[in-house]
């Protein structure tokens, strides 16, 4: 039927047409929402950078215009938004990611740029010039670590390192940890037990905190370090009860019921170990050398702070992993490359890589920038001489690419606060650890195909 | 003007909208009744758009998904049929985390509104400085929430809070508020802090419950408490009706815990005590800790269809005790 001219709009017409609003509406919504950028190559450019205000300052915005002559639009970093620009083909050109975590899990399922023949161009990023941390961002389809380069830390740390308050250790008599030597896990805990101050419930100095960059690299880095590996060869499935993951849970769950250090059921609500550290209200804190660079900033701490190397187990392996390796990486559909490699080889190799190298937030990850690590006062020097020598002992802990540290984090958190209770064996733990977590690889794996 | 002089004016006025009708009609122009279906649409367009686009629109997307593996990136999701819903069904974090959505209801609600509406006596009462008082209890209310997370996470802190700080100094042992058990009473707290505005609701309707009652109670000897009981609550059942309803959707999808969660990341945000492991944390873990989200709509899909279960059950429950202050008949 047709509608006359001056006929009432009937109902069914009116959301007839309203349907096809609603569809035209939404299409372009979507189009302007995720409409990133579409210029092509080089100065006077614009490129879209998807990083935290902490990576990207609004200052270093302008130093990029100024020395490169191309404007960054930066927008916050958030995998949600990152996927619905994957999704509409509008990616960001630049994405900041954790290596460790999350360049396995992105490569695998084919949205990274293959980066091998960029390095191979690059006067500024020469392969030979790059740390073995940005190992991290090497993926062969079937390991990190290996295969084509898709992304590069900005700097890096040693996590499983330790900075301890010799005053703490002094206030109760615990003799310090040697400089260069590791001390066990277990003499960790026995430390973190002896340095922990409560009063009337309250815990009013921790005697350390051990909870890793996240609870993934936490779990594999340990069970690693007892001479093990977390994840079967193909990275398809996690084994929460061979002897040496068993052993590391069982050292982490020991730690977690001693409330000796945050944890699941006994949270810090400043949510990271900086601020209590700095309160003195933590005798030694799970970080590695990164932490001097906010530590640097307050000479008290600094004159009592000493960076310690990564504990081992009692007859295990000494290994000393980074678990993060934050940098960028670019998307296979990025539509300004040769921008964004600009951006990349300024941000990785030029002037910010430098000032980065020289603040102590971390050790450069150009090898040619490590000579620019702080050592003008005697902190400085301590910490690097600690530094360097834990780097004789550096490796690669490789992780699945079929789960994420969020998934890993999350299952974990939700399963282990029974066995922190008492309320649990570990050996149940690690079996209900086996079934969240195989389940969830498994998953990963059919996506990944 | 005369009743008598108003009469035909009106009557003229009537026969020129008549005749204007006509001869709209016999021009082919649109009539007075396709201008005011015109008007009602044009008006209403703006909501029936935003609603078709923010609400139906994503409302259809996630019942799509809800029938796939799709995770936002991988690139061999699948259709699964009903085989996320069939999960679901047995899938014991689901109904545990409904359970905890469901008792954390059953408590704030009846609390809150008990709270509100105590208040709204109290500020409704001829005191001096009421206007003060009734700023200062709706303040709360309008702090966001992240805020108000933050500030409770402070307050309840085992170890630096001021909650463990008055315990202490009374030679108490400090509470880990927290955690495992407590935890779940310091979310309570933070709904009951923003009763504030339940409050200025059960004031309108105190407000307008008639004067003459309450005199003709207190001439036949009634209490106050008998009152309040038969005369003001019956009255103000409408309201409490509104509040009961919106309270419950309201308080079954709270996603509140998360702001008393320890770390900030998305994985960190799921680090919550157990007993605050609500249903909603479990559709964000499944979201965008787990990146399942086809799982995650179905779970959404099952929230809705519950709601609408629950609202219905507490229309029908209280329909012989709401009393409508209207006229019945007056429809017809």
């Amino acid at each position: 039927m047709h509608s006359q001219a001056g006929s009432p709009v009937s109902r069914r017409r009116f959301l007839a047409l309203s349907g096809v609003g609603v569809a035209a509406g939404a299409a372009s919504l979507s189009s302007c929402a995720l409409q990133v950028s579409t210029a092509v190559g080089g100065s006077g450019e614009t490129i879209t950078v998807m990083a935290k205000a902490d990576d990207l300052s609004p200052d270093l915005v302008k130093q990029a215009k100024k020395e490169t002559g191309i404007t960054i639009n930066r927008v916050d970093y958030d995998i949600t938004k990152l996927i619905a620009m994957l999704t509409s083909g509008n990616p960001p050109e630049l994405v900041r990611a954790v290596g460790a975590t999350d360049a396995a899990y992105f490569a695998a399922r084919e949205v990274m740029q293959e980066l091998d023949s960029y390095f191979a161009r690059s006067g500024v990023l020469k392969v030979e010039d790059l740390d073995p941390v940005n190992d991290l961002w090497r993926y062969d389809g079937k390991a990190q670590g290996k295969g084509p380069r898709y992304g590069m830390a900005k700097d890096f740390s040693q996590d499983s390192m330790y900075w301890y308050n010799s005053a703490a250790f002094d206030a109760k008599s615990v003799d310090y940890p040697a400089e260069l030597e590791p001390v066990t896990y277990e003499e960790w805990l026995d430390s973190a037990k002896r340095l922990v101050q409560r009063s009337k419930g309250q815990t009013t100095v921790y005697g350390g905190s051990y909870n890793g960059l996240t609870k993934l690299t936490l779990m594999a880095t340990l069970t690693a370090s007892a001479g093990g590996s977390l994840f079967s060869d193909d990275f398809s499935r996690a084994d929460f009860t061979s002897p040496e993951a068993r052993k590391a849970l069982a050292w982490y769950i020991d730690y977690c019921k001693l409330k000796v250090g945050p944890s699941t059921i006994l949270p810090d609500p400043n949510g990271w170990d900086g601020p209590t550290y700095q309160a003195g209200r933590m005798a030694m804190s799970n970080n590695g050398y990164w932490l001097g660079g906010m530590i640097g900033t307050d000479k008290k701490l600094a004159k009592v702070s000493r960076l310690a190397p990564a504990p081992v187990f009692a007859g295990g392996r000494r290994i000393s992993a980074c678990q993060g390796g934050t940098g960028m990486w670019m998307p296979r559909q990025a539509k300004n490359k040769d921008a964004a490699w600009r951006i990349f080889e300024w941000y990785f190799g030029e002037a910010p890589a430098k000032a980065r190298a020289s603040s102590g937030w971390g050790i450069p990850s150009l090898k040619s920038l490590q000579s620019l690590m702080p050592r003008q006062e005697d902190y400085q020097r301590r910490s690097l001489r600690v530094q360097e020598n834990e780097l004789r002992h550096f490796s690669v802990v490789s992780l699945t690419p079929y789960i994420t540290g969020d998934a890993f984090e999350s299952l974990f958190n939700q399963v282990s606060p029974a066995a922190m209770k008492g309320e649990m064996s570990v050996d149940a733990l690690a079996g209900r650890l086996n079934s969240v977590i195989n389940e969830q690889l498994a998953r990963g794996k059919e996506q990944v195909g | 003007m005369t009743v008598e002089q108003v009469a035909p004016e009106a009557g003229r006025a009537r026969a020129d909208r008549t005749a204007g009708r006509v001869r709209s009609a016999e021009r082919g122009g649109p009539t007075m009744t396709t201008r005011r279906h015109r008007a009602f649409y044009m008006f209403a367009s703006p909501w029936i758009i935003g609603f078709s686009l923010l609400t139906i629109a994503p409302m259809v997307y996630a019942l799509w998904l809800s029938f796939t593996t799709y995770d936002g990136i991988s690139p061999n999701w699948h259709y699964v049929g009903l085989g996320n819903y069939r999960e679901l069904l047995h899938d014991s974090a689901t109904w545990d985390s409904l359970g905890r959505a469901g008792l954390f209801a059953v408590m704030s609600v009846p609390l809150s509104i008990i709270a509100g509406l105590g208040l709204a006596v109290l500020v409704n009462r001829p005191v001096q400085g009421r206007g003060l008082f009734r700023t200062l209890l709706y303040v709360p209310a309008v702090v966001p929430p992240v805020g108000a997370g933050i500030a409770f996470k402070n307050l309840f802190d085992q170890n630096a809070g001021a909650a463990n700080g008055v315990l202490t100094f009374f030679g108490f042992d400090a509470i880990g508020w927290l955690a495992d058990p407590y935890a779940r009473y310091v979310l309570v707290m933070t709904v009951l802090w923003g009763a504030g505005n339940i409050m200025i609701i059960s004031l309108a309707g105190l407000q307008d419950v008639p004067r003459e009652l309450h005199e003709a109670a207190r001439i036949d000897g009634a209490s106050a408490w008998r009152t309040f009981r038969s005369i003001t609550v019956p009255l103000l059942s409408p309201v409490l009706l509104f509040q009961t309803v919106t309270g419950v959707i309201a308080s079954v999808q709270t996603i509140m815990p998360m702001l008393l969660a320890p770390i900030a990341s998305t994985g960190g945000l799921t680090t919550i005590p157990q007993s605050n492991y609500t249903y909603m944390i479990h559709v964000f873990s499944e979201y965008f800790a787990l990146g399942r989200y086809g799982y995650a709509s179905a779970l959404l899909w099952l929230l809705f269809v519950l709601i609408l279960i629950a609202t219905g059950l507490i229309f029908k429950l209280t329909s012989g005790v709401v009393f409508y202050n209207v006229d019945p008949e007056a429809k017809k």
